[in-house]
């Protein structure tokens, strides 16, 4: 069968399956019509049995054997090569490329082999498929319409409000117990134990301050820290290095003479007065913008800077925001030493740590 | 003293390289004898300063002088005389130690090419003795902080430890993959991926530009050489398992990739296969 | 007994008979098979998203079987050296375990990875192409709208994954969501605490992340897909204008079975590429990050691509916060704006674009046939504003790796965020406008006049002219009904075919070229073009 153009004759008349001269291409054809699909052009794009058919074959069945060699080295891969990983180089390494690029190249054989087959060695057609939407069926929408109404004169709920009014006023409080869990079961007040104002570092039951660790939890003598250092501070309570207290940590910076005074002056402007100790400064270390660990400090300029969103802060200025989104300075702690040469929270920080929020201040 | 004219010469020589026609011994005399003549002029300035330089004291050894005599001919004429510093174009190295000369100096930081926000790494200008020498002058100068003996500084360095050291003291910065990040108005962390053992050590040391000081008294010579071992184990000598690794620069050039190998291969291949054949 | 002669060719047709007795599928089977879909390749972009989330649920079972979602404090002892004798969350240990101690795992989970920003990536580029074709116009608003939410689920999809392996970037991103959760007003505390349980972090944030990954998300895409699918077999696919093309027909491949071998073939393609990217480039090197911990923050930190522009939208908005002195005080953190309000509105604008455009043009009919973007040029100017927005915000996004690599300052970048997201979309608009008037302007210049030949010719007056060949006769004219005008002379075969091939060209001459002539059958269709705008 070659090109065809069908006109309408006979388009409209079922054919007879049984005729024997029909062939099957004739069946498939009727059968289109009677979805409104006009087979309009079809056309074999190889002559059967010609040489490029051959050549087209050949490539897609070369395709395909390609994709059982990638497929049968991604086997072999898998199980044979050393996998184990260990650091620094090595054929570990490789692993997982290899398994990629030959996960990879067997499933573009399938994909290319299937592609080629179905462009190049199928024929090409064009349909025409009638839409239909455009012809809107009045009859139908009026009968449909009409049982829709029907069915609600027969539940008659004009005639009988109580009904309707009592369903209503019945399923109503079923919805929300459908909700009252979920709700009931997530919600968490917020303000429990006053946790969104108090961090690790408030004075422990019976006024005991607490004092600054680091990391591991070893308290911090002043002569720890350079001029121009700075160093990640924890409460030193129970689980005070960890993220039960993600509020908490804070950077404890010692300042070099000029900056510290600089830094002390703006301290008394707002009234921080005894804030800092001799020239070190702490300030919280969660940004209040989105609450990211600000801590790119630059000694030299005394910034510090929140890799997030750059809020830029100027610690000789406690910690105002210079630039960026951040709106609000970083809480400073308040600090000193305390009789064994060890620092310590005077009190937790005197304003709300982490991001704003609403009933903040 | 030299004239602005000498001074600038020999700078630009350093840079560009070694002449060969200069011999070693011409130049040890030349330095000679502008040593003693800076030592002449400057006697007068000492009186003012005496109080804070008590190198005087004791007599300079041999390399100190010598790396006094490369001093005034490369780096005098911003860092001052007896680097007291220069208003607006250097800093006093008064203090400094070894360990600052050897990280600016060593990683061709120092000498500045021109004033800029920050100095960025190139090719030393120096060799390893003359960086010694200049340490050592720095050094008896007003003392300051010492990277130790030996090149390899991490040998037993605990890779757990140093990896836990860097991410809560330096990933912040120098990102997670070491390759640096941005600061504030145009200044940087740099990559640590060229670093040697004895510059991180010393960067750390000496605080240099804006990064924080990290002396033996926060971070112990332990624990820095478990970071430097973290540093250079598993951050700079350390395949990627996954491929390659898109220069770790995180989720902004996988998101770049996915556009510009994944959807253009696949748009592509759309184009073909809707193509006329 | 004798045995009966087993009909091995008769199998099938009995089978069938025997399902179809049963099931009477014969009907609705012929109609599927027969189904007419039009070719352009641009119709095919949405299944890129489609298969690559059938590649997103396949390696997705994988991961399970090995992720544990909890965030209970273990010592990590796995392979990976730097990070033994760590404590971390289960969470963390467990997606440490599946790229260095399950075989295979780094695989799967980068094809994981990658195939979720193809995903997404997929999803913005079929949302371009439909937008800039007016496929959503009436009467596909419905998928147009179930389209904008499939990428708003995705988006949370991506989220909810990301924050998964519970490294140090995820909880960076899940401390700054939290934030934003918390910059809502009034209810913005509540909010956050009864979906962490308490304070950041809890010990339950990753549990409920993960159901939310692996159930609830994945089950809203499925049914949105399945909508949107089945919204598109309905209501078939929109088609180009062009030659027997009109409003009321598909012309094209019944769908089976070329049409379906395309598909498959295309999957396999899909999935392919997934698989080459996922071995050749690294994706989200959990084991750099270290486990999260609140203090803990690495330079350029960043989301996936597709919140890139939210974080971008947030580095660049100003320091302005909303002080309300009533009783205590209270405040609308700066954090609100970008994060909640732009998205709510972006949402809200995608939504309604469809109703906006056809009440803008009072255009309220159904329209099945594409429009080119130089046709209808206020929306390609909308559309090119939209990009130019979502692209300044994707930059911000990365400004401090731009800044660092390409050395920027950083506040340069902000600023250059800054004003580049007030200029720049607008003047995205005004050249579009214009390209595009210019791109229809010529197309009806060579329907007037005729394609340029590129022979000069001397008039007997000493002029020189170019010679032009009219693409109608004598005392014919041609419509302008928004379809490719050939413009080269071998398009009109009148200089030899065009060279085919797709990537290097294939000598035989082609058979005939491709027709100029005007579309059969078209004067409803003409009105129909028309209707758009045009100056």
């Amino acid at each position: 069968m070659t090109t065809t153009h069908p006109g309408n004759a006979g388009g409209d008349q079922p054919v007879d399956l049984d005729d024997p001269d029909l062939s099957r291409f004739d069946i498939v054809r009727a059968g289109a019509r009677e979805d409104d699909i006009e087979i309009v052009h079809y056309e074999p794009q190889v002559v059967p049995g010609s040489k490029a058919e051959r050549r087209l074959s050949r490539t897609v069945a070369s395709f395909f054997l390609l994709t059982g060699a990638s497929a049968t080295a991604f086997l072999a891969i898998y199980i044979w090569w050393p996998w184990e990983y260990e650091l620094g180089h090595g054929g570990d390494k490789w692993y997982t490329p290899l398994l990629g690029v030959t996960l990879g190249i067997s499933l573009l054989g399938i994909g290319f082999g299937v592609l080629t087959w179905g462009k190049k060695l199928l024929p090409k057609e064009v349909s025409v498929q009638d839409r239909h939407e455009g012809v809107v069926n009045e009859r139908d929408r009026t009968i449909t319409g009409q049982t829709m109404l029907y069915m609600a004169d027969e539940l008659g709920v004009k005639r009988r409000p109580l009904l309707g009014v009592s369903l209503l006023a019945g399923l109503a409080p079923v919805g929300a117990v459908a909700a009252a869990p979920l709700v009931g079961g997530l919600i968490s007040q917020p303000h429990k134990n006053n946790q969104m104002f108090t961090t690790g570092f408030a004075p422990m039951e019976g006024g005991q301050k607490v004092r600054l660790v680091r990391e591991d939890g070893r308290p911090i003598r002043p002569a720890d820290i350079s001029a121009g250092g700075q160093i990640t501070v924890f409460p030193g309570i129970d689980h005070g290095v960890s993220n039960k207290y993600a509020d908490s940590p804070a950077l404890l910076i010692h300042l070099r003479d000029a900056d510290a005074l600089e830094a002390r002056e703006a301290n008394v402007r707002i009234g921080h007065d005894d804030f800092m100790w001799g020239n070190f400064a702490a300030y919280s270390k969660i940004c209040t913008h989105a609450g990211c660990p600000a801590s790119l400090y630059e000694q030299q300029t005394n910034r510090l800077l929140c890799p997030c969103h750059q809020s830029q802060f100027l610690i000789t200025d406690n910690a105002k925001p210079i630039f960026g989104p951040a709106s609000r300075r970083l809480p400073q702690l308040p600090i000193f030493v305390d009789d064994e040469g060890y620092f310590v929270a005077t009190s937790d920080y005197t304003e709300t740590v982490g991001p704003d929020f609403w009933e903040r201040p | 003293m030299t004239s602005d004219n000498d001074r600038r010469r020999g700078l630009l020589a350093r840079l560009r390289g070694r002449p060969a026609s200069r011999s070693r011994g011409r130049r040890r005399l030349g330095a000679a004898v502008r040593l003693l003549a800076a030592l002449m002029l400057a006697g007068g300035a000492y009186t003012a300063f005496a109080p804070s330089v008590q190198a005087q004291d004791t007599p300079m050894s041999s390399a100190a002088t010598d790396g006094k005599a490369l001093f005034n001919e490369s780096c005098v004429s911003c860092h001052g005389r007896n680097a007291q510093g220069v208003e607006g174009r250097g800093p006093s190295l008064v203090g400094v130690g070894s360990a600052s000369v050897e990280f600016q100096v060593g990683s061709g930081r120092m000498p500045m090419v021109r004033q800029e926000a920050q100095a960025p790494r190139k090719p030393p200008v120096f060799n390893d003795d003359e960086i010694r020498q200049l340490g050592q002058y720095i050094q008896e100068l007003g003392g300051g902080p010492e990277v130790p003996a030996g090149e390899d500084l991490h040998k037993d360095g605990n890779l757990a430890a140093g990896g836990e050291l860097f991410r809560i003291n330096c990933s912040q910065c120098h990102a997670f993959g070491g390759g640096g990040g941005a600061l504030s108005s145009g200044k940087y962390a740099p990559t640590l991926k060229p670093a040697t053992d004895r510059q991180i050590y010393a960067a750390m040391l000496s605080g240099p530009q804006n990064m924080p000081v990290f002396g033996d008294n926060q971070i112990t010579p332990e624990q820095k050489a478990d970071i430097i071992a973290y540093i250079q184990e598993t951050l700079n000598h350390n395949q990627d398992p996954g491929g390659f690794n898109l220069g770790r620069y995180g989720p902004s050039t996988e998101g770049l990739a996915i556009f510009l190998v994944g959807i253009v291969a696949l748009v592509f291949t759309t184009l073909w296969i809707a193509g006329k054949s | 007994m004798k045995r009966r002669k087993f009909e091995m060719a008769a199998v099938p047709g009995n089978a069938a008979r025997g399902v179809d007795d049963r099931f009477q599928v014969a009907t609705p089977l012929r109609r599927l098979l027969n189904k007419v879909f039009p070719d352009h390749w641009s119709f095919l972009l949405g299944e890129i998203a489609l298969f690559s989330f059938i590649v997103l649920l396949l390696t997705g079972v994988f991961l399970t079987f090995f992720f544990e979602p909890a965030m209970t404090e273990v010592i990590y002892n796995g392979s990976y050296a730097p990070l033994r004798g760590t404590p971390m969350s289960a969470a963390y240990a467990s997606s440490l375990d599946i790229t260095f101690d399950v075989r295979g795992g780094l695989i799967m989970r980068q094809m994981h990875h990658w195939a979720a920003l193809l995903f997404m990536a997929a999803i913005v580029v079929h949302m371009l192409r439909v937008f800039f074709t007016g496929a959503f116009r009436k009467p596909r608003e419905a998928n147009w709208i179930i389209g904008s939410l499939l990428f708003w689920v995705g988006f949370l999809a991506g989220f909810t994954g990301y924050s998964l392996p519970d490294d140090g970037l995820s909880g960076t991103g899940l401390r700054i969501a939290s934030g934003i959760m918390l910059s809502i007003p009034v209810i913005g505390s509540w909010l956050t605490s009864s979906i962490f349980d308490g304070e950041f972090p809890g010990t339950i944030i990753i549990s409920r992340f993960y159901i939310a990954h692996v159930l609830l998300i994945p089950g809203l895409l499925l049914a949105l897909i399945g909508a949107h699918l089945g919204l598109v077999f309905k209501q078939k696919h929109t088609q180009w204008p062009g030659p027997g093309r009109t409003n009321d027909n598909v012309v094209g491949e019944r769908m089976f079975p070329r049409y379906a071998l395309k598909q498959g073939g295309f999957f396999m393609v899909v999935f392919g590429v997934i698989a080459l990217m996922a071995g050749l480039f690294q994706i989200n090197p959990i084991w750099l990050f270290g486990p999260y911990e609140a203090w803990v923050v690495s330079a350029a930190s960043q989301p996936d691509w597709y919140v890139m522009f939210l974080d971008g939208s947030t580095r660049l908005m100003p320091a302005w916060e909303i002080y309300i002195p009533i009783g205590d005080g209270y405040v609308i953190p700066p954090l609100f704006w970008p994060t909640v309000v732009l998205p709510g509105v972006l949402v809200g604008m995608s939504v309604l674009y469809p109703f906006i455009e056809a009440r803008r043009l009072k255009d309220f009919r159904s329209h099945n046939l594409l429009q080119r973007p130089r046709d209808v040029p206020a929306r390609s100017g909308l559309g090119a504003m939209a990009v130019t927005f979502y692209l300044v915000l994707a930059l911000s996004g990365a400004n401090d790796v731009i800044a660092d690599k390409f050395n920027i300052s950083l506040n340069a970048m902000t600023w250059g965020g800054r004003i580049g997201l007030l200029l720049l979309p607008p003047l995205a608009y005004f050249v579009t406008y214009r390209i595009c008037l210019g791109l229809q302007q010529h197309d009806r210049e060579v329907l007037a006049h005729g394609v340029e030949t590129g022979i000069i010719r001397r008039l007997p007056d000493g002029r020189f002219v170019e010679v032009h060949q009219p693409l109608h006769r004598e005392d014919g004219e041609l419509e302008y009904v928004g379809w490719v005008v050939p413009k080269k002379m071998n398009r009109l075969g009148a200089l030899g075919p065009a060279i085919r091939g797709f990537f290097y060209p294939i000598e035989k001459p082609a058979e005939a070229p491709v027709s100029p002539a005007p579309p059969v059958d078209s004067d409803t269709e003409r009105s129909e073009i028309s209707s758009g705008e045009r100056r």
